[in-house]
């Protein structure tokens, strides 16, 4: 008694341990909301947005991301409405414009319902999801790797550019990265990019036949979406 | 032997030593208070300070006549200003030469100084009190008018206008729940911005579990224009400290910090000072005026990060962690500073809580609006005839602000817009400058009262340029951690850059509002999720001119560089040769006594020669 509170997430009623976050909650019982920076057994620090809900309070809502959101009795989630569709579309969109050279990122752009990328692409090799921080950090205790700089300029480094060290060079943050694993056609030139949508997996989810629901794609097992990590 | 402060043990000796304090004043004849705040040591009142003492010393009148160095006084476009006792007189825009005259007439003499006087720029007369000035006759000044008695420096100062009275009522006649239910009836909201009714903060950090709990103040002011903040605790801190003690011992905090930032080196010099003052009298430590109140604060200085305002970057920072904000799931005053209950307060905010328990809480609330009570600092900058620090009550219609305190715009232009709460409030035309300034309507109307600053712009300002202006100091300043903030205001400043620059397409005005959208709603902190109110402000109430710049490429008020071409009007132009001589790329040709020629592929559009022509010939198109 006093372990589980029960909560609805997009009508459903659900049991869940105290302490877990919505997110896992729903990844647990085949809820797929979209993410990124999530990785299990890891802090979760909100930064990629991607899977914001809306936690309906006293009749209001508010939208917050899943990760961070501890599950609470009574509580009232939608995961899949209108609105957050929009707002998750306009955000992938934006991720992709600035990473289009990631299969996980194009894969979830298009998970996401982006159709097409109003914005100059711009090749950049990191989105700042913060999976490889938090593995050296958390899993690891090396901190050999942290984010340097703020806003524009913040970027992932070395303690003052060199490698220290206490890297064991485990690999672990090239494991976590999204960007490691390229589109199918392989890299796409600067001055080239384009939005992929090749996947089947992608495929069916674009064409409206199967959205929002997760299909356990490959990609996640090499991703290591957090459904996999449970297994 | 130093001479040994004597400690407060109890309400007893506070009120004895405010007596003495008080009687002991009367010992000096004169006094001659000047500003020493940041707007006037920056018109050099250090100078004249040095001046007047030194004229003193000369005319050993040091042991009757009392110079007083203090904080703000509010006028700061007129500064640097002195107020001579008795008489009450207001002289402005002193000069160190003016010393000598000073002493000699006014302060032996009892003649006044015509020429030092304010004059009255409506009816050009010489107006001698502070009272008759018209940007003080419109305000209700209750927090900033103690500055002008108070040495920030000097406790003694404080404690004889009053000082700590309010914390020995609490301390006596208050219990901890009848300190949040005054300030409940009193409707206190945070200053800072927010909003946030203060009493609901305090009574949830009361009832938060946990034995240690902290008080912070939020002296980490970053607007760009904004100084209120900074004028406070650079002026009269102990009413910040006294402010903050009664809060600690609502919510039942042992320790208190104060976060200023580093950029305000005199803010952090008096605070400090002030602590150690209060240390030293014993209002702060062990036993506080023998009511079993045990409290002590620490100042911990900023590294000027605008995102360490938010917060729960401002308690990372505070922890020596990187000044980062965290999902607010669970509220700081559950889960804050080294994860205890904490209660962090705009020092404003903490300012007005001492006048609160003095005054009673239905003074406070017979002050301001429905939703918004009591009296706001407004920072009153831009191009304004009147700059400086103004205190109204709330809901004060705006247009009373810029216009009767403020004086309209320079240069006798029409005002266009008002922008209102700093980076994330919103740009309100003229014909919304009925507004009342009230936390409730400025949000509705598209801006927000924040911290309160208030920019006035005339009619040769682009407001897409101004939408660009701040988009990129909240790019530079965003911490970078969350996507759609970081991302999102990057798009949209590449945007709006592009529509500054001629390259804007109708489509891309829709994107924009999209765009501002989903960043106001997905950011993880407050400095994300209104970041877009300057663009959606200007978009709302200036479409129009956002449509010049993408439909006909024209900037209506001709300042964006890209859009903008420079004439010479041949028929005023007298060939006095003027601008051919200041324009440094020589892009501008003719003979003397003939109509010049500017040549549009060497012109930079600097402007230079607008400013140096006299006659009015150089048209902006």
């Amino acid at each position: 008694m006093g372990k589980y509170v029960t909560l609805k997430i997009d009508g459903a009623g659900i049991r869940a341990p105290k302490g877990s976050s919505v997110l896992d909650v729903a990844i647990e019982y085949g809820i797929c909301i979209p993410h990124l920076c999530h990785v299990s057994n890891l802090s979760d620090i909100g930064a990629c947005r991607l899977c914001i809900v809306e936690n309906i309070v006293n009749g209001r809502s508010k939208i917050t991301t899943s990760c961070t959101l501890g599950v609470q009795e009574g509580m009232v989630i939608l995961s899949n409405t209108e609105r957050i569709k929009k707002l998750r579309r306009n955000i992938a969109e934006l991720l992709v414009a600035q990473a289009p050279n990631s299969r996980a990122i194009q894969d979830v752009a298009v998970r996401c319902g982006v159709k097409e990328v109003r914005y100059p692409f711009r090749n950049s090799d990191c989105v700042l999801c913060g999976r490889c921080v938090r593995v050296c950090e958390e899993m690891w205790q090396a901190r050999a790797i942290g984010f340097v700089g703020r806003g524009k300029d913040r970027h992932v480094d070395f303690p003052f550019g060199v490698r220290p060290d206490f890297c064991k060079k485990c690999g672990s943050c090239i494991d976590l990265c999204p960007m490691t694993i390229t589109p199918c056609d392989g890299p796409m030139k600067p001055g080239k990019e384009y939005l992929c949508g090749k996947c089947e997996s992608q495929l069916s989810m674009a064409s409206g036949a199967m959205e929002d629901t997760c299909v356990w794609c490959e990609l996640g097992k090499g991703f290591r979406c957090a459904r996999y990590g449970h297994q | 032997m130093p001479k040994v402060k004597p400690r407060v043990k109890s309400v007893k000796d506070l009120t004895e030593l405010c007596k003495r304090l008080r009687s002991s004043a009367k010992n000096f004849k004169s006094k001659l208070t000047i500003c020493g705040g940041t707007g006037c040591h920056a018109s050099r009142s250090q100078d004249v300070i040095d001046a007047v003492k030194k004229e003193l010393k000369k005319r050993k009148l040091e042991k009757s006549v009392r110079v007083r160095v203090t904080g703000c006084h509010g006028f700061c476009e007129q500064g640097p200003l002195m107020i001579l006792e008795p008489g009450n007189i207001f002289y402005c825009g002193l000069k160190p030469g003016d010393a000598g005259e000073i002493i000699a007439e006014t302060i032996l003499k009892g003649e006044v100084i015509e020429r030092l006087l304010y004059t009255d720029p409506v009816t050009s007369n010489k107006v001698q009190t502070e009272a008759e000035i018209p940007f003080y006759r419109a305000q209700d000044r209750q927090l900033l008018a103690q500055n002008r008695h108070v040495d920030p420096c000097s406790i003694e100062d404080y404690i004889a206008i009053g000082g700590y009275s309010a914390l020995a009522k609490t301390l006596t006649e208050f219990s901890p729940e009848k300190v949040i239910k005054e300030v409940k009836i009193s409707g206190l909201r945070g200053r800072g911005g927010g909003g946030f009714p203060t009493a609901r903060k305090w009574a949830e950090c009361r009832s938060a579990p946990g034995e240690e709990k902290y008080v912070i103040c939020n002296a980490d002011e970053g607007d760009p224009g904004a100084y209120m903040d900074r004028s406070i605790l650079e002026g009269n801190p102990h009413l910040v400290i006294e402010g903050m003690m009664i809060g600690a011992w609502a919510i039942g905090a042992r320790q208190g910090y104060i976060y200023v930032r580093n950029e305000y080196p005199l803010a952090v010099k008096h605070a400090r000072i002030a602590i150690q003052q209060a240390r030293e009298y014993g209002l702060l430590g062990d036993d506080i005026l023998g009511g079993g109140f045990s409290f002590d604060m620490e100042i911990c200085r900023g590294g000027g990060a605008f995102v360490c305002g938010e917060s729960t970057a401002l308690m990372a920072s505070l922890e020596g962690k990187v000044g980062e904000p965290r999902p607010k799931d669970v509220h700081t005053v559950t889960d804050g500073l080294w994860h205890k209950p904490t209660t962090l307060n705009n020092v404003e905010t903490w300012a007005n809580v001492p006048l609160i328990i003095s005054n009673g809480a239905a003074w406070f609330a017979g002050k301001g609006t429905k939703g918004s009570k009591g009296t706001k600092i407004f920072a009153l900058t831009g191009r304004v005839k009147n700059t400086g620090l103004v205190e109204v009550a709330m809901g004060t219609p705006l247009r009373t602000i810029v216009f009767d305190i403020g004086g309209g715009a320079i240069n006798g232009r029409a005002v266009k817009a008002v922008q209102t709460g700093g980076p994330s409030g919103g740009c309100l035309p003229l014909d919304r400058l009925d507004l009342p300034v009230d936390f409730d309507a400025l949000y509705d109307a598209g801006s927000m009262v924040g911290s309160g600053g208030i920019v006035v712009m005339d009619e040769k300002t682009c407001m897409v340029d101004v939408a660009k202006y701040f988009l990129a100091f909240l790019q530079d300043e965003s911490c970078g951690k969350c996507a759609p903030c970081r991302l999102g205001i990057d798009r949209m400043l590449e945007i709006v850059t592009d529509i500054t620059e001629g390259r804007g397409r109708p489509e891309q005005i829709d994107l924009l509002k999209e765009l501002a959208d989903t960043v106001a709603s997905a950011s993880l902190c407050g400095l994300g999720k209104t970041s877009p109110n300057p663009v959606l402000s200007t978009l709302r109430y200036f479409p129009e001119e956002y449509e010049a710049h993408v439909n006909e490429k024209r900037c209506p008020a001709g300042v964006c560089r890209e859009l903008i071409e420079y004439e010479i009007d041949a028929e005023k132009c007298n060939g006095c040769g003027a601008c051919r001589r200041a324009c440094p790329h020589g892009a501008i040709k003719g003979k003397k006594k003939e109509a010049h020629v500017i040549d549009s592929h060497k012109c930079q559009k600097c402007g230079i020669c607008l400013s140096e022509c006299k006659f009015d010939s150089i048209i902006v198109t």
